[in-house]
């Protein structure tokens, strides 16, 4: 039966191609469908008391867009996750190079050790921040205990708080994407770098970082979006009155239980993300191509 | 002797700033650790002793068991639904040329990109429609949670398993059929144990990333159903104090163990 293997593999090259067909209609019905659902209602109107009205309007957004209230929640997020995006790629490079370079027999576990807290859930690791910024925290704690400051630091509730937690969160992400990255980078690359009168700045700056590009650029994409996103975070560490994007959409539905203006929230986050995402990449793309 | 210090010195500084950030990565985790063991209820520093009562008080905290065991049974299913579709369309997306092949492998991975507040939203009004279309209890039901808990499984599913199909030599599938097996002989003896790493850690990842799923489920959850996370979390808008702290160590230290253990079979390092 088997033993011509022509027709049998043209066969099977029809009908398995079909296997792909479950999982692609479970995710387009599952995820594409449903944004559409949501857009639709974000063109809703809203009226107190009578819920969502059917209707045709992008008051919504107008809404958003001329106050100055909701204009500053948008901006206060870009800027928290433009910081935290920055300071990732500064923190995770060195660690990404030492993990994908290192002879160590406890490389595993160095990496475990990396995924572990991503593992852990944001709100565990926002748990530890709490620990450690409270006016009798550990931080503050041993900053009097040295005689540093006499006033206990007021961190827990500011932006500080947040931007040191969504760091904390997302550098795991940036560490995984660029140490993957460089790996594929051949050693000799750098040593032939090196041979050739390359300092290690020269060599980073000529060599190591063009080739790790894609790496970087996958990195800050992904940390980014999650900075721009992040929930359990500024809840947490930022308090109530620290508003940023994602927390405002929870309330919206939550709260307010104003389905279309948090529709319409949910997509300006999501169009300003993939907007700043774009505009990245075509910035770094004309800069080093 | 100076020009074999230098770059030993900036060796130093490599590592000391790969150090930084490792001890950053982990300092949230190393203070949930110690605040566990507190004796006194407030996390004031330095602590006056130490005590392991709190791990008694987290195991008895009901929506924190409620919350685990939901958790548990909702990261199961939503891991065997992805596995189950997920597998068989990266055979398909690596071995056969689709029409839009590279145009379903995006579709597919979106999920994974997609933030997780609005992916929630979204299928909060998707279950509004679906239930007023239908009649059927959609809104806030189990079902529902696991489905939209697969959605974010299929893209880990479909990275780790089309890049562990990637490398693989079709020459010995054919060797097999040539010798007499069938199709699914050969899928079950050959194609299957060699791609068993990339389905460890699938299996892994997804199942982690569905356990500690948050802004998404926030959206999902019906009353008096609720998930770990989301039962860490309204504990800790709360208060912070040392049983949800024993309560997310014992997390962490039940993660931690199912990592090094997959790690035996699977170089994590290598899948990531």
């Amino acid at each position: 039966m088997s033993t011509a293997p022509e027709p049998v593999a043209g066969a099977r090259t029809g009908l398995a191609g079909l296997l792909v067909v479950p999982a692609t209609l479970f995710v387009a019905l599952g995820l594409l469908g449903p944004i559409a659902i949501l857009f639709r209602y974000s063109l809703n109107q809203f009226i107190p008391g009578q819920f969502m009205v059917d209707g045709l309007t992008i008051e919504n957004y107008v809404k958003f867009f001329t106050d100055a209230y909701y204009l500053n929640v948008l901006l206060r997020t870009v800027r928290v996750a433009v910081v935290c995006t920055i300071v990732c790629l500064i923190m995770g490079f060195p660690l990404a190079y030492v993990l994908a370079r290192t002879q160590s027999r406890f490389k595993n576990l160095l990496i475990i050790s990396v995924i572990l807290p991503l593992f852990v859930g944001n709100a565990v690791r926002a748990a530890g921040w709490m620990t450690a910024f409270g006016s009798k925290g550990a931080l503050n704690a041993s900053l009097m205990g040295i005689g540093l400051i006499d006033q206990p630091l007021e961190i827990m509730f500011t932006e500080t708080a947040v931007v040191i937690g969504i760091i904390a969160v997302n550098l795991p992400f940036m560490v995984l994407t660029l140490q993957s990255v460089i790996e594929g980078i051949p050693r000799n690359v750098e040593e032939a770098a090196f041979s050739l009168g390359a300092g290690p700045s020269a060599m980073f700056r000529r060599v190591l970082w063009p080739l790790a590009l894609p790496g970087v650029l996958a990195g800050t994409i992904l940390t980014f979006i999650l900075a721009m996103n992040a929930y359990a975070t500024p809840v947490l560490l930022g308090g109530p009155k620290f508003q940023t994007m994602g927390p405002l959409v929870y309330g919206q539905f939550a709260q307010q239980n104003n389905w279309p203006f948090g529709g319409a929230i949910a997509f300006i986050l999501m169009t300003a993300t993939i907007l700043l995402t774009v505009a990245a990449h075509l910035i770094v793309q004309r800069r080093y191509r | 002797m100076s020009a074999s210090s230098r770059p030993s010195l900036g060796r130093i500084a490599l590592n000391g700033a790969a150090g930084i950030a490792l001890v950053y990565i982990l300092l949230p985790l190393i203070f949930v650790t110690w605040l566990a063991f507190f004796r006194q209820e407030i996390p004031s520093f330095p602590p006056e002793g130490y005590s392991v009562k709190w791990f008694a008080a987290a195991a008895n905290n009901q929506p924190f068991i409620n919350g685990f065991l939901l958790s548990l049974q909702v990261a199961v299913a939503a891991t065997l639904i992805g596995l189950v579709i997920g597998v068989p369309a990266s055979l398909a997306l690596v071995r056969h040329r689709i029409v839009l092949g590279p145009m379903f492998n995006t579709l597919l991975l979106l999920p994974l990109v997609m933030p997780g507040i609005v992916l929630g939203t979204a299928l909060y009004v998707f279950q509004i429609e679906t239930e007023i279309a239908t009649g059927l209890p959609v809104m806030g039901s189990l079902g529902g949670l696991i489905m939209a808990h697969a959605l974010v499984v299929i893209p880990w599913v479909v990275r780790l398993v089309t890049a562990s199909l990637v490398g693989f030599d079709r020459t010995i599938e054919e060797a097999a059929q040539n010798l007499g097996a069938g199709p699914f002989t050969t899928f079950r003896r050959v194609t299957l144990p060699s791609i068993r790493p990339g389905l460890v850690a699938a299996a892994l990842f997804g199942f982690v990333t569905s356990f500690g799923n948050l802004e998404m489920s926030l959206f999902l959850v019906g009353p008096g159903r609720t998930t770990l996370p989301i039962a860490i979390l309204q504990y800790l808008e709360w208060k912070i104090d040392p049983t949800v702290a024993a309560a997310s160590l014992i997390q962490i230290v039940l993660i931690a163990v199912a990592m090094i253990v997959t790690d035996r079979y699977v170089k994590l390092s290598r899948v990531v």
